[in-house]
């Protein structure tokens, strides 16, 4: 008897030490370090749409809603919304209680002027959505409703804290926006103030404890590391807590997997496809024939396998295939598109490009791609050697991302070029731009000069349609079109991977890395 | 007073060679996605990239002889603020590097020179061989495998620990930790180039007829040595380090940015790569001006050393 007690009391001891060495309640306290690549150019996530502002800004700012590791909206600012049902009007209810960082109450006028005076005259992505509203009418001090011109299917998505920080009219009203002082000294509503920035070194956040929801790190830092293989290197020797996927070089990702050390999320909810832009306004490129027998040349396999080490899928349509209800299986590049140097040749001559005697046709082509990035290099190098396969010589010129964007989009001067652009959460706010018709000089859109007012038109109609599967029906449409025409290749959907020491608790619950760090807290 | 020409000179080719350059300021700045054409507008006349370059070079130059270096398009703060803020950074870096290359690398061609043809000689004569072989970002990652991440001894980036806020004595232990690699990484190319000259400028030192009366006198070696000896042979080290600051500065750029060192030098990296005309131009002002200012204070030690010299 004296023995089962003695054991039972043992097993209990043990049990208790065990749960109180790995808790799995939140705890409150410590820090976590963020890598980051460069500094933000500003903290005014209002006016940019770059990745470190957004990294960091992200905490100290809030949007009406946020995105879910599902890919669902839920509410931050705005605790609920109807939709109108023909589209063109939402109504918000915004969250009671509200401070900004200086202890003024946050109401629907933040929202308006933020719209009006930052987000829609300035932000890359909101802009083009903020064009299409008729008005933005304050209804009271905690609800606002928006009226559009046409419906935008995507609109709720638009209005995270990526896409449309609320700013404080207060700070901001009647200022130079741009260039106000507190763009590197921001007032939010975010879970975290901000404290300091020693540029070049670290910026760092403090817990904002008037937040909505619980907060538990003491400090959030963000610490500028440039070198990519060092940032990975910094996270196994646990001097940062976090390197998001943007940061993250992929070659060392096996590595990763085998440290206990580090936890991994793979494939974020958020699609990203990479891509050759194919300039049409180059002959022998202008003839659809040919473009279609460089799909046909391209290994797409062999580049997700040796280019991306795995961390992709081929692609298999105009639009990837990472918004299921947007693929459309009769557009699958798997069958329309695959790996055959046969009927690539066969097209090749058809299209009036014979061998010459040295078994060369008579095309050569110029490779233009960001040399800072391994993967768009290792990529380019194959479609070089895969093209050398049918006869086209190509010349590849790797360079920095400054001349890069000028030889695509500014003064376009290549006829090839590997790009990866991101969703943004829908095709309507990252992917319509590969084929929408775009004004010359543009950088990051259409770079092809492919120009197809049917396409245009069904992009558009894409963008207003509100229901999912009749939206899936247009893409299908464009998808077929596009598949033909091929003005642009795509190579690979990214399977993005964000990486975290173990001891970081509740990270990743929102899609994007840079999001929610308020539920994150330190296993200590 | 040669220096001011120079240093406008300077200016001018180091704006034109900018200017000539590809790639535009405003669209690497602006995210991954087509900013408002508006914006882009107003920020090339805030910028005054909407400006012929001429004008623009007069304004500039204009602008430095009134002490202003102007605003850096990335930072958006006074470019005088931005190398303020990390010049001490990269002396701090230098000066660690170049005493610690100037302290072995002497006594490394000393000890060589005075045991010729011994094993420590082709030792020192290896290391020096492997000190001009081998890159400074190899060496640098080399030495943060070693002992960051193998041994954990020391931390594998940056200027200090973030996570704790230290203070006092406390927080220049934690700055001397993190300054222990990259130093050494910076030093070991000039540490190399130091012993080889020191060994080969004892080696004729220690020939001449002085040292021949001075051992005849009945000194002691160890004076010998040192105070006719590499006193003599200081000579052409004290001008291959000072000829050297300039390299030296250039090279921390590759180390700052490999150990994520706040420095002037990963400024100018940072600067190349998003265009930041303004920064570029800043920094490679100021190191102009300080390259010229080492070499003015190397004469004047080079007179101290040797009373023959005389300006």
């Amino acid at each position: 008897m004296r023995t089962r007690m003695m054991a039972a009391f043992l097993v209990t001891l043990l049990a208790t030490g065990i749960a109180a060495a790995t808790p799995t309640e939140p705890q409150r306290g410590g820090s976590a370090v963020v890598a980051i690549g460069s500094d933000p150019e500003t903290l005014n996530l209002g006016i940019t749409t770059g990745y470190a502002v957004g990294a960091v800004a992200a905490s100290i700012f809030s949007g009406l809603v946020w995105i879910d590791a599902r890919g669902e909206i839920q509410p931050a600012l705005a605790t609920s919304w109807t939709v109108s049902s023909d589209g063109l009007s939402y109504a918000f209810e915004l969250r009671r209680g509200v401070k900004w960082h200086d202890g003024r109450a946050f109401s629907a006028v933040d929202v308006k002027f933020t719209m009006e005076q930052v987000t829609g005259l300035y932000h890359g992505r909101f802009r083009p959505a903020f064009q299409n509203f008729e008005a933005i009418t304050v209804t009271s001090p905690l609800a606002l409703k928006i009226t559009l011109k046409r419906p935008y299917a995507p609109l709720l998505r638009l209005l995270t804290v990526f896409d449309c920080p609320i700013l404080p009219r207060h700070v901001y009203q009647g200022e130079d926006i741009t260039r106000h002082s507190r763009n590197n000294d921001p007032v939010g509503t975010g879970p975290f103030k901000f404290r300091e920035w020693v540029r070049g070194d670290r910026l760092v956040l403090e817990r904002n404890d008037a937040y909505w929801d619980p907060v538990y790190l003491d400090r959030l830092i963000f610490r500028i590391i440039p070198g990519a293989a060092l940032r990975v290197t910094a996270l196994e020797v646990g001097e940062v807590d976090q390197v998001a996927d943007f940061y993250l070089p992929k070659t060392d990702v096996d590595r990763l997997k085998r440290n206990p050390n580090v936890r991994l999320r793979l494939g974020q909810p958020t699609p990203s496809i990479g891509f050759v832009f194919i300039n049409a306004r180059r002959a022998p490129l202008d003839n659809p024939k040919v473009r279609r027998a460089l799909a046909l040349a391209i290994n797409r396999v062999q580049i997700v396998t040796q280019a991306m080490g795995n961390l992709a899928r081929p692609a298999r349509g105009p639009f990837g295939d990472g918004f299921k209800w947007a693929f459309s299986p009769e557009s699958d590049f798997n069958r329309l598109y695959p790996y055959n140097v046969e009927r690539a040749n066969a097209l090749l001559d058809e299209a009036g490009l014979p061998r010459g005697a040295g078994g060369e046709r008579p095309v050569r082509l110029r490779m233009v791609y960001d040399a800072a990035r391994a993967p768009i290099a290792a990529s380019a190098a194959i479609i070089r050697d895969n093209l050398r396969a049918v006869g086209i010589t190509v010349d590849l010129q790797p360079m920095d991302r400054a001349v890069m964007i000028e030889r695509i989009y500014t003064r376009p001067d290549y006829e090839l070029t590997v790009q990866t652009f991101t969703s943004g959460g829908d095709p309507a706010i990252g992917y319509h731009r590969i084929y929408a018709s775009a004004a010359p000089g543009t950088p990051f859109v259409n770079a092809t000069g492919y120009s197809n007012p049917e396409v245009d038109s069904l992009l558009n109609r894409a963008a207003e349609v509100p229901d999912r599967a009749a939206r899936g029906k247009i893409y299908a449409q464009a998808s077929k079109i596009l598949a033909a025409d091929l003005p642009t290749l795509m190579l690979f959907d990214e399977i993005g991977v964000d990486a975290a020491r173990a001891t970081l608790r509740g990270v990743w619950i929102g899609a994007e890395a840079r999001d929610r760090w308020d539920a994150v807290w330190v296993q200590k | 007073m040669q220096a001011v020409p120079l240093l406008l000179g300077v200016v001018v080719v180091n704006f034109l060679l900018i200017s000539l350059a590809p790639g535009d300021p405003v669209a690497t700045l602006l995210g991954e996605y087509p900013a408002p054409p508006e914006y882009v507008a107003q920020l090339r006349r805030e910028f005054g990239l909407d400006r012929p370059a001429p004008v623009r070079l007069a304004l500039y130059a204009w602008n430095v002889v009134r002490g202003e270096l102007g605003f850096s398009f990335a930072y958006r703060l006074p470019v005088v603020t931005l190398v303020a803020g990390r010049l001490g950074n990269t002396f701090l870096l230098m000066a660690t590097a170049l005493s610690l290359a100037a302290l072995v690398g002497v006594g490394l061609g000393v000890a060589a020179a005075r045991r010729r043809g011994s094993g420590l000689d082709t030792a020192a004569t290896g290391i020096s061989l492997a000190g001009f072989s081998i890159p400074d970002f190899w060496l640098s990652q080399l030495l943060v495998l070693l002992f960051a991440v193998f041994l954990g001894w020391l931390p594998a980036q940056g200027i200090r620990s973030v996570r704790e806020e230290y203070t006092g004595l406390a927080a220049v232990l934690d700055a001397a930790r993190h300054l222990v690699l990259p130093a050494a990484a910076l030093s070991f190319r000039y540490m190399a180039l130091i012993s080889r000259l020191t060994r080969a400028s004892m080696l004729e030192a220690m020939s001449q007829d002085f040292i021949l009366a001075a051992r005849a006198r009945g000194l002691p070696e160890r004076l010998v040595l040192l105070q006719h000896g590499l006193r003599n042979a200081a000579l052409p080290v004290v001008t291959v380090i000072g000829y050297n600051f300039a390299f030296v500065l250039a090279g921390s750029a590759l180390v700052e940015t490999v150990f994520g060192w706040p420095g002037v030098g990963r400024l100018l990296y940072d600067a190349m790569l998003q265009r930041d005309t303004p920064v570029l131009l800043g920094v490679l002002l100021m190191v102009s001006a300080t390259v010229v200012v080492v070499n003015l204070l190397t004469d004047l030690l080079y007179a101290a050393l040797d009373p023959r010299v005389r300006y």
